[in-house]
């Protein structure tokens, strides 16, 4: 890929429409072999973004998930301890100190996500999911990973990636991270698709879809962002929703005709009271304009 | 862009509190070279743009040093995206003595026609420079500017219009739209002809959220400060005090467990462990809600309730003129409430009007019987008594009852000797005094107190 232009449209062709001024960081990112660290609210395509990435680029994908209490030994390693254990059983006649090297070597090693892909041999992207799920802790054990492609394991040493890995960190902002690990990565904010990316979104996730509906919904959908709710529909749940009104053999948007559906687009019973208030007032105001 | 405009924009960043490594300056000028054909906004905003709330900042500092031709044409002769339509002197439909007599136009005959391109005539650069040549502040220019833009005029008929139901939705929100655009747009021309007037980017660090008072800060500003404030509430609760306390969880206590097995003759049964315990025991905070204080006491009580672990026991008191006690709001996370509860208690209990004396009276001689004497007390308020007894013999007397008394006071220093504020009377018998005015004071005090 010689341009950003030419990563959207590696992207495209794996089914993921990305915005210019997106696509042209991504692609510094790529270029300058720095990790990626994409926020967003949830549901904007930040993870789909690095699933496509790695099918454009032909990487193998490897995803750490993360969440309150993630530690070392499910992200990076652990020892295998039942193993060590046979070991030990299988040698007792064996002199002490040959055993205690033995023990402790890759043989025993069990690789969690950031370990195998520093190990990996073939190119790989490394997702790391939701990172402001995690602790700080773990925040800033990711700092010699992020930087030097490498990590430090006490009883092995430091162990530097064989193929760098195209690293993508995605965080949905529900806290804030230090000013160490964001200088370390290029940044994108990714936000809600414009009404005409939404609906090229739309046709080519779901190509049944007529472009009518298609069209109606992703402004139905626009309109319903607008409001004051706890949780905004994402691409995926417009999506979802193209899809219900659809498998009910809806040709258009009717106001009138969306209770029940609601539920697909919302997830909050508060949020989709509020939104069904609303309807009748649009459905006022669009029968009056009729 | 050449070494002159990149080194600028560097220093302009930095001077408005981005972070630039010298890495990103590698990183930048490597993109530069290999890709020419990128847009140097685009590769410069990628590189050195590490947080969402910086790429407004980045935008304006952009706009003012390459795109402004006011602030450039002493430096930059060659400057290639120099705009002639923001010639101050250019006599557009917005030149001086169109539409209202100080040189604006009014929205109310233009609104409706409004977009980015004509928002630029709609107010002359010269005017701008005029206003902020006077002794008014950054919001009380974009004040006048709008007004006399007749901007709110023009608000109003369509609030008026969409309540009566006259206006459809859709053109409502339509209207949200301009109506934000043309605000932005104002805010940043005053911003450049502050920059330009001041030859600073002093007026820029002022309006930084972290910097800006907490009363003028946007609904997105808020957010921010309340995310900063989660931040440092979190970094704290990983700062144990030095005492130890037995526990379920925490690292084994080895003295104990050996003193245990004892009586097993020796054998285990189960592990001791032991924590350590939280600095300070018990805080009290005590807020002023009068009108002028409701912005700074949001921003306390969201960092009492981020801070709750910390503390064996928390105690929440409003006041203006008498006291009542809130504490169940720590508890909630969704503040909402609070502001509910300001309304509706501080309208029946007080008469609007602060009185300090009267509340430390109070909260001496009926609320501290049960405070530990372990306790801090914080008080947020701005001192002003309203010209009524300063009584600060029960200050006194609270302070000698607790370990130590914090005054948060949102206004500027000099303001504390005005002739209605006893903050001079009360900060003898305060452990610390601090100005809590923006989200960079309330960092430095949640380091400095909790």
């Amino acid at each position: 890929m010689t341009s950003p232009m030419d990563l959207a449209k590696v992207l495209e062709e794996e089914g993921y429409l990305i915005d210019k001024e997106a696509a042209t960081t991504l692609f510094l990112a790529l270029a300058l072999e720095k990790p990626c660290l994409i926020e967003g609210p949830a549901g904007v395509g930040k993870t789909q973004l690095a699933l496509a990435l790695a099918r454009a680029e032909k990487r193998k994908l490897i995803r750490l998930q993360c969440y309150e209490g993630l530690d070392l030994s499910k992200a990076l390693y652990d020892w295998n301890y039942a193993k060590q254990l046979l070991r030990l059983q299988l040698s007792k006649t064996e002199d002490w100190d040959e055993v205690k090297v033995d023990l402790f070597s890759e043989e025993f090693l069990l690789s969690r996500p950031l370990l195998e892909s520093i190990l990996s041999e073939e190119p790989v992207l490394l997702l790391i999911d939701e990172l402001d799920k995690s602790d700080e802790e773990f925040e800033s054990f990711l700092l010699e990973l992020l930087a030097e492609f490498q990590v430090s394991i006490p009883e092995l040493g430091t162990i530097s990636s064989k193929t760098k890995p195209v690293v993508i960190l995605t965080s949905n902002n529900t806290r804030d991270f230090s000013d160490a690990l964001r200088r370390r990565c290029i940044h994108i904010y990714l936000t809600y698709p414009s009404l005409e990316r939404e609906i090229s979104i739309l046709r080519s996730q779901a190509p049944e879809l007529s472009e009518q509906l298609a069209k109606e919904v992703c402004e139905f959908v626009a309109r319903v962002r607008k409001l004051p709710l706890q949780k905004l529909p994402s691409v995926s749940e417009t999506l979802d929703f193209a899809r219900a009104l659809q498998a009910l053999h809806k040709e258009d948007l009717n106001y009138s005709e969306l209770m029940g559906t609601l539920s697909v687009l919302l997830k909050y019973p508060k949020d989709i009271a509020k939104l069904e208030e609303r309807l009748k007032k649009w459905e006022a105001e669009s029968s009056q304009r009729r | 862009m050449d070494g002159w405009n990149f080194i600028r924009l560097v220093h302009a960043l930095r001077q408005v509190s981005l972070s630039i490594s010298s890495q990103d300056i590698l990183d930048a000028q490597i993109c530069l070279a290999r890709f020419p054909d990128l847009s140097a906004k685009q590769i410069t905003k990628s590189i050195f743009v590490h947080r969402p709330q910086d790429a407004a900042i980045f935008e304006t500092v952009w706009r003012i040093l390459l795109q402004n031709p006011e602030s450039s044409t002493s430096n930059d002769s060659d400057d290639e995206t120099k705009n002639p339509e923001e010639n101050p002197d250019s006599s557009g439909i917005g030149g001086k003595g169109v539409g209202r007599g100080s040189g604006g136009v009014s929205l109310t005959v233009k609104g409706n026609n409004l977009d980015s391109s004509n928002i630029s005539n709609l107010m002359p650069f010269a005017r701008l420079e005029e206003l902020t040549g006077s002794e008014l502040g950054f919001e009380d220019v974009v004040k006048k500017v709008l007004a006399e833009m007749d901007y709110y005029s023009w608000i109003n008929s369509y609030d008026l219009a969409y309540q009566r139901g006259n206006l459809s939705e859709e053109t409502w929100y339509a209207h949200q739209d301009r109506r934000d655009s043309l605000n932005r747009e104002i805010r940043q021309r005053v911003m450049t002809a502050q920059v330009s007037k001041e030859n600073s980017w002093e007026p820029l660090v002022r309006q930084h959220w972290l910097f800006k008072s907490l009363n003028t800060l946007t609904e997105k500003e808020k957010e921010l400060v309340k995310s900063s404030i989660r931040k440092w509430a979190r970094k704290l609760a990983f700062r144990p005090g030095s005492r130890w306390k037995t526990s379920h969880r925490g690292i084994i206590d080895i003295s104990r467990v050996i003193q245990e097995s004892v009586q097993w003759d020796g054998l285990l049964f189960h592990l001791s462990y032991r924590q350590k315990m939280p600095r300070a025991s018990e805080l009290v905070v005590l807020c002023d809600v009068s009108n002028s204080m409701a912005a700074f006491v949001e921003f306390l009580i969201y960092l009492v309730t981020c801070l709750r672990a910390r503390f064996r026991k928390i105690r929440l008191f409003f006041f203006i003129d008498s006291v009542w006690d809130v504490s169940e709001f720590v508890c909630d996370d969704d503040l909402s409430g609070v502001k509910q509860e300001i309304k509706s208690t501080g309208d029946k209990v007080s008469s609007g009007f602060s009185d300090y004396g009267e509340v430390f009276r109070e909260l001496a001689e009926n609320r501290l019987n049960d405070v530990s004497s372990r306790a801090t007390l914080v008080i947020l308020g701005d001192g002003k008594n309203n010209y009524r007894p300063a009584q600060t013999e029960y200050l006194a007397q609270i302070s000698e009852k607790v370990r130590n008394v914090y005054w948060l006071n949102p206004l500027e220093i000099q303001e504390w000797n005005e002739r209605d504020n006893m903050m001079h009377e009360y900060q003898k018998y305060c452990s610390k005094v601090y100005r809590c005015r923006s989200a960079s004071d309330l960092q430095k005090i949640v380091q400095d107190v909790f």
